[in-house]
């Protein structure tokens, strides 16, 4: 450990040169975690806006015909990346007022269902969360359009001509334009009635996963075991993937390009380093230290610059992320521990290769170089 | 007395064809262990690359040097690393002190390079030797602090702390005034009396050769005498 404690005595006598390149690191770790987690944070509130409250996976008949609501506990039996399986009754209505018209999609289900899958509870800004027979929750738009409100009748025209009449239980904003003017929830019961469906058929089954992107995995697999057509969410929105996709190559991109400053910086410092102590290795080597004992001195400077400065980089990123969480932006960036260990085990593999071109000069000078030359 | 080193045949040559340069010319001698001898010369006489090869700090070009009975010529990088750290001793003109290191840290380094914890007999051995130097009540001084001398004699201690059974002194007291160069020979004539180590001093100043036993000149890359001194002040 003689590499080391010598490591730690160089550092020490030129304090500032130190502190400078650790602040280098320090800000180059930083950056690394702050973009990192705001990317992250940003697409997880992306996804999360965009399939948080709707289904990953939608199983439906192929001709457009019922399907068993028995289908849901099965799904649910044989896949365990399912969070929740909901059977529902879809379908189409309008709703007229005078001359104007809306066309409205009906969704019916069991409450308790939806709101797994909606989180309707959470997302009502006015009435209550409560679809008995009969009732109905409106989206915000329709309802400041419309001029409806809880407690109100909603008559709507069914395909087949007839008008169901329901009463206005809640309003709710899925925070989805499209879906804040044109979804209506209602009870399973009336949903059957006006599809002319028995209770243990359904129009499709609503499916969230563990984790939305895996989908695309388990939508084919569902489809083959059910004899079903099986919508992947990720399917439908390619644009938002593909955006989303782009964002990550950008942000890796900015973190390549930090750390290869980050490398830079710390390799030139210990070559300049290794030129200002030449005489006190030349001298080491004189009076008996080894090569590789002499190379491992600015491996260990290295390691060291690198751990104290992730340290410090870890700390910096933390200041903001504290700090952007006062910025008038509509997400909230959450440290990512993983990232932090990534960007943690990056920082110091990336300093000790900086160290490698100096090490290698410092195991290779011969002492006589320097004695000669004084 | 048994011979401690064996010079033999000891060339150098820098450069090649028209250009080249032989520094040594074959020098031959032995030294035997507790000697106290000095290689004199003038400037560019080649008697420094003759104390390299000696050191194992450069290699020959042709000859081979033999230490303590071992062939050093045939020894790789850290073969010569190992005998430079454990069987020799070198002062250098320039004190060659670590400036980031303390006085007691600077004097325990080859201890710490050959590997060894600083034993308690060790720590007793560098109090005792802060006390022959004179040094004593400064080990805990940073090396830069110290004056011109006194750096010098840290640099004496440093090459004393292994107990090698050779020291080479390179005009060890080129940069010293006359008190402080009275001084350091004092020093190295009382450690080969008391330890029996051996010495091996380069001057181009034949005052400085006179305080020796023995004298070997050397001129033009080749030793052209090598006598007894009888007369070596402070025996």
């Amino acid at each position: 450990m003689l590499s080391f404690r010598i490591a730690a005595r160089f550092l020490k006598s030129s304090p500032g040169q130190s502190a400078l390149i650790m602040a280098g690191i320090a800000v180059g770790i930083a950056t690394q975690i702050f973009v990192g987690s705001l990317i992250t944070s940003l697409q997880a509130d992306l996804i999360d806006a965009a399939v948080g409250s709707s289904p990953h996976v939608t199983l439906r008949a192929e001709d457009g015909g019922a399907i068993s609501t028995l289908f849901a506990e099965d799904a649910v039996e044989t896949e365990p990346l399912i969070s929740t399986a909901v059977a529902v009754r879809t379908l189409s209505a309008i709703y007229a007022e005078g001359e104007d018209s809306v066309p409205l999609s009906l969704t019916g289900g069991d409450a308790a269902g939806l709101d797994t899958i909606y989180k309707l509870s959470d997302k009502l800004t006015e009435g209550s969360y409560r679809l008995a027979e009969n009732d109905a929750l409106v989206g915000e738009r329709f309802a400041d359009e419309y001029g409806v409100g809880a407690g109100d009748q909603l008559d709507l025209l069914l395909p087949d001509g007839s008008v169901a009449s329901y009463s206005v239980s809640g309003v709710f904003d899925l925070g989805q334009g499209t879906a804040n003017e044109r979804f209506v929830f209602v009870d399973t019961a009336s949903a059957a009635d006006a599809l002319g469906m028995s209770d243990n058929e359904c129009s499709a089954v609503q499916i969230q996963l563990t984790d939305p992107f895996a989908s695309s995995e388990v939508a084919p697999r569902l489809a083959d075991a059910f004899g079903v057509e099986a919508v992947d969410w990720q399917a439908e929105n390619e644009e938002l993937l593909s955006g989303l996709a782009a964002q990550s190559g950008s942000s890796a991109m900015i973190q390549v390009f930090v750390l290869v400053a980050v490398a830079l910086g710390i390799a030139s410092t210990l070559a300049i380093s290794a030129v200002q102590k030449t005489r006190q290795i030349g001298i080491l080597k004189a009076i008996g230290m080894g090569d590789a004992a002499s190379g491992r001195i600015f491996l260990w400077q290295a390691a060291l610059l690198g751990a104290g400065g992730t340290l410090g980089g870890i700390g910096l990123g933390y200041a903001l992320i504290w700090g952007f969480s006062f910025a008038p932006v509509p997400f909230s960036v959450r440290p990512e521990p993983t990232f932090i260990a990534l960007s943690a085990v990056i920082g110091i593999t990336v300093a000790l290769l900086s160290s490698v071109i100096p090490a290698r000069s410092t195991s290779r000078l011969d002492p006589i170089e320097v004695i000669q030359n004084g | 007395m048994a011979d401690l080193l064996v010079a033999d045949s000891l060339s150098k040559v820098y450069g090649e064809g028209d250009t080249a340069t032989h520094a040594l010319k074959g020098v031959s001698f032995t030294l035997a262990e507790g000697e106290f001898a000095s290689i004199i010369g003038q400037s560019g006489s080649g008697k420094s690359t003759l104390l390299n090869m000696i050191g194992l700090l450069d290699t020959p070009t042709s000859g081979q040097v033999l230490f303590d009975g071992e062939n050093t010529t045939s020894l790789g990088r850290k073969g010569r690393a190992r005998v430079r750290n454990s069987g020799l001793g070198f002062v250098f003109q320039f004190h060659y002190l670590l400036p980031e290191f303390s006085v007691w840290e600077n004097l325990t380094m080859p201890a710490q390079i050959a590997g060894r914890s600083v034993t308690a007999e060790e720590k007793t051995r560098t109090l005792e030797t802060l006390e022959l130097l004179g040094l004593k009540g400064l080990e805990k001084k940073n090396a830069n602090q110290l004056s011109g001398g006194q750096k010098q004699r840290v640099a004496i201690g440093r090459a004393l702390m292994n107990q090698p059974k050779l020291i080479l002194a390179d005009e060890p007291t080129g940069n010293l005034d006359t008190r402080n160069t009275a001084t350091v020979y004092e020093l190295f004539r009382t450690i080969n009396a008391e330890l029996g180590t051996s010495f091996l001093i380069v001057t181009h100043d034949r005052a400085v050769a006179q305080q020796t036993d023995r004298i070997l000149e050397v001129s033009d890359g080749e030793l052209v005498q090598d006598v007894r001194n009888d007369y070596a002040v402070g025996r």
